[in-house]
């Protein structure tokens, strides 16, 4: 098998693994980054959202080979203590219950607020809407927007 | 005054293993009504000498509490966490009445163990079943520090005080630090009556805290099931058969243990496990697997068929003014963010389950006999779960993991596929339910329930049939209103005019929603009152437009609640956030449907769950209680449907009978 050379969170990581395999499952299974959460392996749920050169992308359907290179950023490369403001907003608004789509949010919003600054509830909703939360934190999540942007 | 220092430093210099002085408190009942228990106090092996909280994996599993030599609390959760924030509720309980700040709390989470009582994480009742033995916990451990307290001073125990982790001597300046007295108080025997907290004195209770998890969850520290890893762990999926209760009559896997990384190939019983490497590997060999199965009696089953064959059965009776509707519900699945999965590690005639169970007693049972030991070979870890809803009370991924290791003689992963978790799910089962009333006495509706078939499997899901009990009663009240020519909320009114609980979180929600204001065209307004499991009280007002393609969007709910005493108000109200989008799925987007046998659904694409350009404003208003707390995590489901079908009607004269609400009922 091939090897590739994949920047995760600033630090480079050798994997020997099949080109045509997923982001998401080298992070959790090889690596070990298990805050990338599987959801649908379909690119439909966004609960696997990783930051590769800021735009927020769906691991679960992005072959490794697509990646090698770039900048990758997982909500482990995140501060340990939670002071992004993306991270303190959702402590501040108490955004989380089960957490499990969080980290796709968090990235996803994280993304949202590097080419809009200050987005509105409608660009929330479009950034947004194809991240799936059952728990029904949505309305928590667009507060939390609202308050990293202003941080 | 803090000796902990000192005390620390020693422990490090003497090279002591042991902490060793925790106070340990044990409750052996802690149904409401018994007496105060007995207390036992042990010391524990528990090593440490650092600051570390430590693990009370040595403890009487009855523990819930323990203190050591920092202050910390250590709180032993009993019930599973699935987002419905109750480790934080107990141990906030807890940690109230011992008196401690809520940033000296730790949770741990409890093993299956049948001495920490019931610990079937369902039904909504955690708080309400745990919440008078968490405040015997804290207070316990509370009156042994202030008797320790008290002996080294020299004065009466009751004219001490406690402030946030210290005892406060009655001269009102001295104070001594919990964590100094621990050892003290190990020793103490608890005599005398338990001084609980009066409401009024509460600094944790009744404010909203975060969930604890909260900070592990968003920096991706957090442990769910899928996150368990163990040294030489594979990962298995599983191919079952599509159609309920088949069977395997042949398969060829030549191409799945092709699959690069794909290490085994294992039949079980009814179902073709595929062994390998990593998660991928595992799934795309299972995918590869060529299988031949026996559909068995089941593969004509049609859930379409089903509602047609439930409504025929139907006998409407006879009466004068009688009023009748039909109302239509499809079997649900669950949909957990996190798919069914469980970690298992069967070695040396011993068995170590890593479960995101809302069941880890039953986990234990069904694993011990499948694998043939007896239960206490059995330890189950339970996990942080990716949502529950009622799926993880049942146990089947355990029981495939559990199988599996026992094959494999190494830690197994057991992972399940969004498609595995629509089409094997343990459904809400399918309902026509059939109300009427005669309108020269106008009443509750009498309403009966016809199923579908007994071969789909089904089992609980958030609110259980109450989801379908309140859809059909609040949407016939509705009916009722019109064919009388009342307003709902009047009608409402008065049908509930003995149950002042119903009366009081109706007025609320109308006076907060404004209810009676005009509406422009195409918009509506529509009330429901339930009590869920009849304990929890909550009137939801939603107000909807309805487009002229008949789309149906939800612009805002205003729900009254009233739970008893909101131990965690923040709490309370995510949880009626996240019950009313749960049941917004179900009204307007959800449903199961069977067609030969088969579940035809595989990913969100064709099971839409709400998203967040759907999402309604949600104003929660909770009435002031000092009762008991009763339970809210499934409550703010039932009232939403008939809300928003009631507010369609208001918007479209046009009535809703089946759910979920798709545009060809609004635009015909």
């Amino acid at each position: 098998m091939p090897t590739f050379d994949l920047q995760i969170n600033g630090q480079v990581h050798i994997v020997d693994v099949d080109e045509s395999m997923p982001l998401l499952w080298i992070l959790r299974d090889v690596l070990g980054f298990t805050g990338t959460k599987f959801g649908c392996g379909m690119g439909l749920c966004g609960s696997c959202t990783v930051l590769i050169d800021d735009e927020p992308i769906r691991s679960c359907i992005t072959a490794v080979s697509r990646v090698v290179g770039k900048p990758i950023i997982t909500i482990e490369g995140l501060p340990e203590d939670a002071s992004h403001p993306v991270q303190a907003a959702w402590l501040e608004e108490k955004v989380v219950q089960c957490g499990y789509c969080q980290a796709g949010q968090i990235m996803n919003a994280i993304a949202l607020l590097k080419t809009n600054p200050s987005p509105s509830d409608s660009d929330i909703d479009d950034a947004m809407k194809d991240s799936l939360c059952r728990c029904g934190t949505y309305q928590r999540i667009r507060a939390a927007i609202h308050r990293a942007a202003e941080a | 005054m803090k000796k902990n220092l000192s005390r620390r430093d020693f422990l490090k210099l003497s090279g002591l293993a042991g902490g060793g002085l925790i106070l340990g408190i044990y409750l052996e009942a802690c149904a409401p009504g018994t007496d105060v228990p007995e207390v036992t106090v042990l010391p524990t092996g528990t090593p440490s000498a650092t600051s570390t909280p430590r693990q009370p994996f040595d403890w009487n599993p009855n523990a819930f509490v323990m203190m050591d030599q920092d202050g910390v609390m250590t709180f032993t959760a009993p019930r599973s966490e699935m987002g419905q924030g109750v480790r934080t509720s107990l141990a906030m309980i807890a940690a109230e009445e011992l008196d401690v700040e809520w940033s000296s709390v730790r949770i741990v989470q409890a093993n299956a163990d049948q001495k920490y009582g019931d610990q079937v994480t369902g039904g909504s009742t955690t708080v309400s079943r745990f919440y008078e033995g968490m405040r015997i916990a804290g207070a316990t451990a509370r009156q042994l520090l202030v008797l320790a307290a008290a002996n080294v001073w020299g004065v009466e125990p009751d004219q001490c005080t406690t402030e946030a982790g210290n005892v406060i001597h009655p001269d009102g300046v001295q104070r001594l630090f919990y964590g100094d007295l621990v050892q003290a108080a190990s020793d103490l025997k608890r005599s005398g009556k338990l001084q609980f907290k009066e409401s009024s004195q509460y600094k944790i209770v009744g404010t909203g805290i975060g969930h604890w998890d909260a900070p592990r969850i968003i920096t991706g520290k957090a442990e769910y099931g899928l996150d368990v890893r163990l040294p030489d762990m594979v990962f298995a999926a599983l191919a079952r058969c599509p159609v309920f209760g088949g069977s395997i009559s042949s398969y060829e896997d030549t191409d799945a243990r092709a699959v690069t990384g794909v290490k085994d190939v294992i039949v079980l019983d009814d179902r073709v496990a595929v062994i390998a490497e990593n998660s991928w590997a595992a799934i795309r060999g299972r995918d590869a697997l060529k299988m031949v199965w026996d559909e068995g009696g089941n593969a004509t089953l049609d859930s379409r068929e089903m509602v047609i064959q439930a409504t025929s059965r139907v006998q409407p009776p006879t009466m004068d003014n009688l009023l009748d509707a039909y109302y239509e519900l499809p079997y649900e699945a669950h949909v957990t963010m996190e798919p069914m999965n469980c970690t298992v590690y069967f070695h040396d005639g011993i068995c170590d389950v890593w479960a995101p169970t809302q069941d880890p007693q039953n986990v234990r049972i069904e694993v011990a006999h499948a694998c043939g030991l007896a239960g206490d070979k059995v330890t189950v870890h339970v996990t942080l779960m990716g949502g529950g809803f009622g799926r993880r009370l049942q146990v089947d991924y355990a029981v495939e993991a559990a199988l599996l290791s026992k094959t494999l003689s190494v830690p197994v992963q057991v992972i399940w596929t969004r498609a595995d978790d629509l089409q094997h799910d343990f459904y809400n089962p399918m309902a026509v339910k059939y109300a009427f009333v005669s309108l020269d006495t106008p009443a509750l509706p009498i309403i009966r329930t016809l199923r579908g078939s007994s071969s789909v499997p089904t089992g609980w899901w958030r609110s259980v049939e109450h989801f379908s009990i309140a859809f059909s009663e609040q949407s016939f009240i509705d009916e009722m209103a019109v064919a009388l020519n009342r307003d709902p909320y009047d009608m409402r009114l008065e049908l509930y005019e003995d149950n002042e609980d119903a009366l009081a979180v109706m007025r609320l929600a109308a006076e907060k929603s404004n209810w009676g204001k005009a509406m422009s065209a195409g918009q509506g307004r529509g009330m429901a009152y339930f009590a869920t499991f009849g304990v929890t009280h909550v009137a939801q007002v939603a107000d909807v437009t309805v487009e002229t393609n008949g789309i149906v969007h939800v612009n805002q709910v205003v729900c009254a609640v009233n739970c008893g005493l909101a131990i965690n108000p923040d709490t309370v109200k995510a949880q009626i956030e996240g019950g009313i989008v749960f049941g917004l799925t179900a009204a307007l987007k959800s449903g199961i449907v069977i067609e030969n046998g088969r579940v035809q659904h595989s990913n969100f694409h064709d099971y839409p769950i709400l998203r967040m350009d759907e999402m309604p404003v949600i104003e929660v208003h909770i009435i002031p209680s000092d009762k008991k707390p009763t339970g809210i995590g499934e409550m703010g489901v039932p009232p939403i449907a008939p809300a928003v079908a009631n507010a369609v009607y208001t918007a479209t004269g046009k009535r809703i009978r089946h759910l979920p609400i798709v545009p060809e009922d609004l635009t015909a």
